[in-house]
C-alpha cells in the first residue's frame, strides 16, 4: 500500500496544563477532501496550527508521504506543500491582487540580474486563475487587496495556493461572513481543486457546507480525533452532529 | 474610460505634492520674479540635491515598514572621517573616502541588526545610533571643523560634486548621482522582485514571511542602503562647500522623513513612491528658499513646514480611506 500523503500519529501540543490535542491521529489521502469538524475547543485550530507549522508539537510525530518532516514554521510547511488559508487569508493589502498571488516567487524577466519582475507573464496567470476562481468579471489583476470583499480575498488565496502546486490546502473556515454567491464559488473552487490533483481539509462550522463537498468527515472531541471515516454520503447530519457533541456514545454506552 | 482615467489619477498620491510643488513656484515666482534665476535656482539645487539622496534612500526603508533617525549624524560624522583620514597622511583621499562609506555600511548594518534580530523599534535602535555617530564625530575633532583642502583637482571630489556650466547655468555633479538615484531606486521599487519584498515587508511582515520573503535582509539591506547614502550626501556636501563640521547634519533626519511623507509614502510601511520623494524634497528646499525671497523672516520657515506635513497627511489619509473603501 502506498503511503498517505499526510500522516499525523499520536500528535499532542499542551499549553501549560491545558491539553490542547491529546495523541491525535490523522491522515489525508491524495486528492481527497477532508471535513474537519467538531465543537468549540475540541482541538481542530490546534491541530490545523501543528500541520502548518504555526506553532510547535509537543510530542508525536507528522509523516509527508512517508517521510518524517518537522515544521519550524509556516514556510517550512508551505515548502512541504502544505498551505494553510487562514480567514484573513495572509495578503499585503496594501500589494495588488498579482504581486500578491506571486510574493516570494516571482517569475523574472531577462536578463535576470535586473531583477525586472515578469509583469506580462504574472498578469496572464492572474487572469486565468481569477475567472477560475469565478471574480474575474469586473475586477483587474492590479487591484489592491484592501479594496476585494472577503470572499474575494479567500479565493485569491486558494488560487495561489492551487497555482503553486500546494499538496494539501488547508481552508480554516473559509465560508465563514461570505455571501451565498461567494460561498458556491469558494466551494466549487475547492471541487475544482481536487479534480486537478490536490487535497484539502476544509473547516467549518456550517455543517451542511460540509457535506457539500468533502468525501470523508474527521471529527475532533477534547483534543483527540474520535470519528475518522464517516462517508457524508450515507450518513445524515443529525448523525454527525451527534458524534461532535458525544451524544452517540452516550446513547450506545 | 476617460472617467476612470481620471479618476485613476486623482486616487494617486503623487497628485497632491505636485499641485503644491506647482503652486508653490508659481506664488514665489509671481511674488518675486528673481526667484527664478538661474543663479538662484543654481544655488537651490546644489543642497536640494544632496539632501535628496538621503529622502530617496529613506524613501525604500520607510516602505519596508522602518526609518531611521541616524541619517544626519552619519552625514555630519562621514566627511569628518574622511578629513581626518586623508589630513593625518594615512591614507589617500580616495581611499579615506571608500573607508568612510565602509563605516557608514556598518553603521546602517548595526542598525538593522538591532532592528530585525533584537526586535527593537527603529525609533529607539536609530535614535541611540543618532547619538553615537554624532559623539564619535565630536569626540574624533575636540568639536573643531576639520581642515579640508580644495580637492578640485583629484578625480574623485570632480566626480562627486564637480562643477561645471551650461551656458551660464552652473551644475554640480550630484545632480545626476541624485538623478540616477532616482531612475535606479524608483525601477527597484515598483518593478523588481526587490521591489515587491520592500512592500510585503512593510505591509504585513507575517505574510510576507509565510511566502519565503526573507523580511530581516530585506530591512537590514536598507538600513544599510540609508546610511552609504547618507554617508555620500556628507562628503558630496563637505567636497562643495570646503567644509567638514562634526554638528553638520544635526536636524537633516527630521527634515528628509518630511519629505518622504509628503511625497505620500506611507509613515507606516507598505506602500512608498520615488517621484512622490523627489517632489517632497523639492516643496520643502523650495519653501526655504522661497520663503527667504519674498521677505517672510527665515525663522518663520518652520511654520509653513509644520503647515505643508500637516495639510499633506490630512490629504493623504483622505486618498487612503476611499482607497480602503474600494473607491
Amino acid at each position: 500500500m502506498s503511503e498517505p500523503l499526510i500522516r499525523m500519529e499520536r500528535v499532542s501540543k499542551s499549553y501549560g496544563q491545558v491539553k490542547a490535542l491529546a495523541e491525535a491521529n490523522l491522515t489525508v489521502g491524495e486528492s481527497e477532501i477532508i471535513g474537519l469538524l467538531g465543537d468549540n475547543g475540541a482541538g481542530k485550530s490546534t491541530l490545523i496550527k501543528v500541520l502548518s507549522g504555526a506553532v510547535p508539537l509537543t510530542s508525536g510525530e507528522i509523516f509527508v508521504r512517508g517521510r518524517k518532516v518537522s515544521f519550524k514554521s509556516t514556510s517550512d510547511a508551505i515548502a512541504h506543500g502544505i498551505e494553510t488559508i487562514y480567514q484573513d487569508s495572509a495578503l499585503v493589502t496594501q500589494l495588488s491582487i498579482v504581486r500578491n498571488l506571486f510574493l516570494g516567487r516571482e517569475p523574472l524577466r531577462r536578463p535576470r540580474f535586473l531583477n525586472q519582475m515578469d509583469h506580462a507573464k504574472m498578469e496572464r496567470v492572474a487572469r486565468d486563475l481569477l475567472k477560475r476562481v469565478g471574480i474575474s468579471k469586473d475586477i483587474p489583476p492590479n487591484t489592491p487587496i484592501g479594496s476585494l470583499s472577503g470572499g474575494e480575498r479567500q479565493s485569491v488565496a486558494i488560487a495561489r495556493a492551487m497555482y503553486f502546486e500546494s499538496d494539501l490546502i488547508i481552508l480554516d473556515e473559509p465560508t465563514n461572513n461570505l455571501g451565498v454567491a461567494e460561498t458556491k464559488g469558494v466551494l466549487s473552487f475547492i471541487r475544482s481543486a481536487r479534480d486537478s490533483g490536490h487535497s484539502c481539509i476544509f473547516i467549518a462550522h456550517n455543517i451542511h457546507h460540509v457535506f457539500q463537498v468533502v468525501d470523508r468527515i474527521v471529527v475532533m472531541r477534547r483534543g483527540q480525533v474520535v470519528a475518522d471515516d464517516i462517508d457524508p454520503r450515507h450518513t445524515s447530519v443529525d448523525a454527525v452532529e451527534r458524534v461532535i457533541t458525544g451524544m452517540s456514545e452516550e446513547e450506545e454506552g | 474610460m476617460k472617467n476612470r482615467f481620471l479618476q485613476g489619477l486623482l486616487a494617486k498620491a503623487e497628485l497632491g505634492p505636485l499641485i503644491l510643488l506647482i503652486v508653490e513656484i508659481a506664488v514665489f515666482a509671481s511674488l518675486n520674479s528673481d526667484f527664478i534665476s538661474i543663479l538662484n535656482i543654481s544655488n537651490t539645487l546644489a543642497f536640494t540635491v544632496e539632501l535628496g539622496l538621503i529622502a530617496l534612500a529613506m524613501t525604500l526603508l520607510m516602505t519596508s515598514g522602518e526609518f531611521d533617525l541616524s541619517v544626519g549624524s552619519v552625514f555630519g560624522f562621514s566627511p569628518v572621517l574622511m578629513w581626518t583620514l586623508a589630513n593625518s597622511g594615512a591614507t589617500s583621499l580616495v581611499v579615506a573616502f571608500f573607508v568612510a562609506i565602509l563605516i557608514a555600511a556598518l553603521i546602517g548594518l548595526i542598525n538593522g541588526w538591532f532592528v530585525t534580530r533584537l526586535k527593537i523599534p527603529s525609533f529607539l535602535v536609530t535614535l541611540g545610533m543618532l547619538l553615537v555617530v554624532r559623539g564619535l564625530a565630536l569626540f574624533m575633532t575636540n568639536g573643531f571643523p576639520q581642515r579640508t583642502w580644495s580637492a578640485s583637482g583629484a578625480w574623485l571630489p570632480r566626480i562627486l560634486a564637480g562643477e561645471f556650466y551650461i551656458g551660464d547655468f552652473r551644475v554640480y555633479a550630484s545632480i545626476f548621482w541624485f538623478l540616477g538615484s532616482a531612475i535606479v531606486l524608483g525601477y527597484v521599487l515598483t518593478r523588481t522582485k526587490i521591489g515587491n519584498w520592500i512592500q510585503a515587508s512593510g505591509g504585513n511582515p507575517n505574510a510576507a514571511r509565510a511566502r519565503g520573503v526573507n523580511v530581516n535582509r530585506t530591512k537590514a539591506g536598507l538600513f544599510v542602503l540609508c546610511s552609504v547614502m547618507s554617508a555620500l550626501a556628507g562628503t558630496i556636501s563637505s567636497i562643495r562647500t570646503s567644509a567638514a563640521n562634526p554638528d553638520s547634519g544635526t536636524g537633516y533626519e527630521l527634515e528628509v522623513i518630511a519629505m518622504v511623507v509628503i511625497g505620500g509614502t506611507a509613515l507606516t510601511g507598505g506602500r512608498g513612491t520615488i517621484v512622490g520623494t523627489v517632489l517632497g524634497v523639492l516643496i520643502l528646499r523650495i519653501m526655504r528658499n522661497g520663503i527667504v525671497f519674498v521677505g517672510v523672516p527665515g525663522l518663520a520657515y518652520n511654520i509653513f513646514i509644520g503647515a505643508i506635513i500637516l495639510g499633506m497627511m490630512a490629504l493623504h489619509s483622505g486618498l487612503e480611506r476611499r482607497h480602503n473603501a474600494g473607491a
